[in-house]
């Protein structure tokens, strides 16, 4: 298991190719290290020492060899050494999330999500980096502390070992200076936090502050405060600065013992000077391998406790395996035999006991009974959520213990009481569970995956059907779908105008030339039509020459900065202070992806007229204003005044640019197809009003038969099934998210099916709609487990437990239970709510 | 900022939902910052007569504070009851922006109804900005129980023992 490997695991399954070419360019790179201090004695003594300018020219042009080869060398080490740790970083991550995932349910519980992003995403880094330089980096400095070392002594023996004395002295010193930094350092933090708890306190009571006028006190307090910190700040600095002088000196120290010992050698006659400035040299270049090796230790410690904590963390055993090894996954009969069930999660704190009951395929079973009594844990152990402690499960006659999760998901569906619905479209989410059981590689299994019209059949059956047909209805639809449908969409505007129009007239505002649309653009309102050319789309239309030089021309430009100017500082002055979400951009005209840039825009205007602003800026507000929706915007105000202009302004856009540009726009007309414009919009020929709760619904009901006419709902059905549903289905209602969990259930067709209050957040129509799915298209087919949440569902089922701490005290048909008037009785007679 | 500049930088409309907002109990005694976030938050939605604005038994998400015309509270099961009329500046549903919660009665619009409309989600949005804000809220929103739990202590105990001794009152 992973998390049962230690940091070296991953040295030794790393790459060895690469490790090996490491070392060999290792060895190499040390010898061109050394190489040149050579290079040095012999240019002194025998080139410039004898004056043979040829010699010069070889020995420079060999040094400038090895230092251009070192230089390479040490480049691709750096590579080399890079590809090893990120290969390593990945597939621990790879590996550890694989496991993550299948850690048993309870561990999620004590787990915040939190942690495991930040484990996964930077804690495993250290470790995963320092695989790269597990080999290289003490291999290689220790090699060159050897060969500069090795050198030095082969230059001289007696300056050698004197120059090295120092080492000694500075690993006792320096670390027991930094062990009191560290210390210091410690108080430092203690007291800042004391004097942090003490500002917030003052500040939190400040009204009694000033009531008793007792500032003198709090100044003490605090000063004595202040004061300490700056005594344990002082301390803290001199220690480093200690540390960092005592390295300094002990580096220049070697040198004067050099110039001392070597010196006087020299003048002796006992070493010539080649060989001083070599050992100089070979001296100096000792500090780089020797800090970085200490550099390395740290490193070392770090990433090894780092990834020692990370992996205990999450140590801990998958309660079933994913798939069997030596045979394909069962087909079980969907028979359903528990026996003295037990689930406990600590001694003698039992959430299941002697739970038992039988269950022949095609039966269905409503398990009732209060929050707390077990219900839920019970299916889950059924469905393997949980690893049940006590009694047994058969499912088709193999116990659930021993099945592995394919085994299981192939034969069992199960909603979840508060179903997850991931990032995607709704189509990938029906598919999930499908896709979840065939390998995705496996061209046979994608065939087998449900039609589309099997896809549609569900989201009927789900009542999800006229939510997939208005997310379609709102899509834009691209040039690739074609003439064809385009003049189907026309060919509905007419029809829906003369057939809805006045029902629905106020639904909808239709695109009328004399009108103002509220909501609309102020772009859209201005040239009541869409562009066919890029530079006249809205986006695009604040840096148009054409079009700017129009707004001067109809006097609008002053007026649209003007909105554009309120609409960015109003925007600022509510969110400009908080880091806004997404979802707050809604009622503003700036997109959350400009908020920084309009930021600045608005420092900028603060401290200057619109008038002063530069093009570029003057552009930006432009493109605000032009998105601007009366109906929709709160930052910014369209003053009717100014709708006015914008009406009147438009036939002259109109008449002016088809003298102009006669390519650049397709306007508004009632035979027209408008692109850019959603479906509904061009069948509509108008936008849908948005503060009136049901309008959306009206109009989608009154369509529904138009588009059967059409032969067009199956596929804007279609088109709706690839809605992005956004990150947990956030674009999506709690109901639409449990019915899209339901859904992706039913397509799954498995012979048991688990449901656990899979209809508590839907609205009573949709709640007896599924179940009326239930009783007519699964009963007989599948086995069924049902967490009921309310007692008017469970009429139908076959049996009925009804469950207490724990344990099932009632268990038969809904009469016989009622006959009997035990706890069914009462619960179905005392207490109407919810159970 | 002078208040010169304040007019210029709020619209109209953010300004009318931001005086709104200012006095309902719940949100009395918040900063500035995170009322105006609210404010502007809130959407305007107009109810014909008649027509639903929630139902019983239904997950809705929102709160409303009608801005104008009438409103019948009603329950429909286990038979149609007629319960209080709501009017201008009552807030309906204030608890459903603290958590997911089924409508325990119906909410009818008698006349047009204006509303200013704001969501959990965007009022949780809030909230995670302005982390301060959510206890004086939470003790404002307690407030408001009890007192309703008083009134209804004094007005129906004496005729209901159970509830008595629920609330902790012996019985007489």
């Amino acid at each position: 298991m992973i998390t049962k490997r230690p940091l070296f695991y991953w040295v030794k399954t790393s790459n060895w190719k690469l490790q090996i070419l490491l070392l060999v360019l290792i060895a190499i790179g040390v010898f061109t290290r050394v190489f040149p201090l050579e290079m040095q004695k012999r240019i002194v003594n025998q080139a410039i020492g004898l004056g043979k300018v040829d010699l010069l020219f070889l020995y420079c042009g060999l040094y400038l060899a090895a230092v251009l080869l070192a230089s390479g060398i040490k480049f691709v080490i750096n590579v080399i050494q890079t590809r090893l740790g990120q290969q390593t970083l990945a597939r621990m991550r790879k590996e550890l999330y694989a496991h993550i995932l299948t850690l048993p349910m309870g561990f999620f519980r004590r787990t915040s999500s939190g942690m495991v992003v930040s484990s996964l995403v930077t804690e495993v880094v250290s470790a995963g980096e320092m695989v790269g330089q597990a080999i290289a980096v003490p291999v290689n400095n220790i090699l060159l502390l050897l060969a500069f070392t090795g050198y030095m002594f082969y230059l001289n023996p007696l300056l050698a070992g004197l120059s090295l004395l120092i080492y000694p002295l500075i690993l006792f010193s320096v670390p027991a200076l930094q062990r009191r930094a560290n210390m210091e350092n410690k108080n430092r933090v203690d007291a800042t936090r004391t004097m942090s708890s003490k500002i917030g306190e003052t500040i939190s009571g400040i009204h009694e502050v000033h009531g008793n006028g007792s500032y003198h006190i709090e100044n003490r307090r605090f000063g004595e405060m202040a004061d300490l910190l700056y005594r344990i700040r002082v301390r803290w600095n001199v220690y480093r600065y200690a540390i960092k002088v005592l390295n300094n000196l002990f580096q220049n120290m070697g040198p004067f013992i050099l110039f001392i010992v070597g010196g006087y050698l020299a003048i002796s006659g006992r070493f010539n000077l080649g060989a001083l400035v070599a050992f100089l040299s070979a001296y100096e270049k000792l500090y780089d391998p020797w800090k970085e090796l200490m550099d390395y230790y740290q490193t070392y410690q770090d990433a090894s406790v780092s990834y020692r904590r990370l992996m205990e963390y999450f140590d801990d055993q998958p309660e079933f395996a994913l798939a069997p090894l030596d045979r394909p996954p069962y087909h079980l009969a969907a028979s359903v035999h528990v026996r003295d069930l037990s689930f406990s999660v600590a001694p003698r704190v039992h959430l299941l006991q002697k739970v038992s009951f039988d269950l022949k395929p095609g039966e269905s079973m409503a398990l009732v009974g209060f929050s707390g009594s077990g219900k839920s844990t019970l299916v889950h152990c059924i469905g393997q959520l949980y690893r049940y402690t006590g009694g047994s499960i058969q499912i088709g006659g193999r116990e659930v213990h021993e099945l592995t999760k394919q085994d299981l998901v192939r034969n069992a569906g199960i909603v979840a009481q508060t179903p997850y619905i991931f990032d995607g479209t709704i189509r990938e989410n029906l598919l999930y569970a499908c896709q979840a059981i065939d390998d995705p590689e496996d061209e046979e299994a994608r065939s087998r995956l449900p039609s589309l019209d099997e896809m549609i059949e569900v989201i009927q059956q789900v009542g999800l059907f006229v939510d997939v047909l208005r997310f379609g209805l709102n899509t834009v639809i691209g040039e690739e779908e074609g003439q064809e449908l385009h003049e189907k969409l026309i060919r509905m505007r007419y029809r829906f105008q003369s057939e809805f129009g006045e029902v629905l007239a106020d639904d909808i505002e239709f695109f009328d030339i004399k009108k103002y649309m509220l909501y609309s653009s102020v772009a859209a309102n201005l040239t009541f039509g869409t562009a066919l050319r890029q530079a006249f789309n809205p986006e695009y239309l604040s840096i148009n020459d054409y079009f700017l030089w129009f707004l001067d021309k109809v006097d609008l430009k002053g007026p649209l900065l003007e909105l554009g100017r309120d609409a960015t500082l109003q925007t600022m002055d509510i969110l400009g202070n908080i880091e806004p979400d997404d979802l707050f951009f809604e009622q503003s005209p700036m997109e959350p992806d400009e908020f920084e840039e309009y930021k600045e825009l608005s420092q900028r205007l603060a401290s200057s007229g619109i008038d002063e602003l530069t093009g570029g800026d003057k552009a930006m507000l432009l493109r605000l204003s032009l998105r601007f929706e009366v109906g929709k915007h709160m930052t910014g105000e369209l003053h009717p005044e100014l709708q006015d202009a914008l009406v009147r302004a438009r036939k002259q856009f109109r008449d002016q640019v088809q003298a102009d540009h006669p390519d650049a726009f397709s306007f508004y007309r009632m035979s027209s197809y408008l692109p850019t414009l959603s479906i509904l919009d061009n069948i509509l020929f108008g936008r849908a009003r948005t503060d009136l709760p049901g309008a959306q619904e009206r109009i989608a009901q009154s369509l529904m038969q138009l588009l059967i006419e059409e032969d067009l709902l199956e596929r804007i059905v279609e088109i709706g099934m690839d809605f992005r549903v956004g990150p947990k289905g956030d674009r999506l209602s709690g109901g639409q998210r449990q019915k899209l969990a339901i859904a992706r259930t039913f397509l799954k067709n498995s012979p048991l099916l688990i449901l656990d209050e899979a209809t508590s957040a839907l609205d009573n129509a949709s709640q007896k709609r599924i179940q009326r799915v239930l009783e007519t298209r699964w009963k007989g087919k599948s086995t069924i487990i049902a967490v009921a949440h309310r007692l008017d569902t469970i009429r139908n089922y076959d049996k009925i437990a009804v469950m207490k701490a724990g344990r099932i005290v009632e268990m038969g048909a809904f009469d016989e239970l009622l006959e009997r008037k035990g706890i069914l009785y009462e619960l179905v007679h005392g207490v109407k709510a919810d159970v | 900022m002078s208040s010169s500049t304040e007019s210029r930088q709020t619209s109209r409309e953010l300004k009318d939902n931001l005086q709104l907002l200012m006095h309902l109990p719940m949100l009395t005694g918040l900063p500035m910052e995170p009322l105006k976030l609210l404010a502007y938050l809130c959407r305007r939605q107009v109810f014909r007569p008649g027509q639903i604005i929630f139902q019983e038994e239904d997950l809705d998400p929102n709160a409303y504070l009608i801005i104008s015309g009438k409103a019948q509270l009603m329950l429909e099961h286990p038979r149609e009851l007629k319960l209080i009329e709501i009017g201008e500046l009552e807030l309906v549903g204030g608890l459903s922006l603290f958590c997911e919660m089924k409508r325990i009665y119906t909410l009818k619009a008698l006349t047009e109804v204006v509303t200013l409309t704001l969501s959990r989600e965007k009022f949780q949005k809030t909230l995670e900005q302005y982390p301060d804000i959510g206890p004086r809220i939470f003790e404002a929103t307690a407030r408001s129980i009890i007192r309703w739990e008083t009134h209804f202590v004094r007005e129906h105990l004496s005729r209901c023992t159970e509830c008595r001794e629920r609330m902790g009152i012996p019985p007489t």
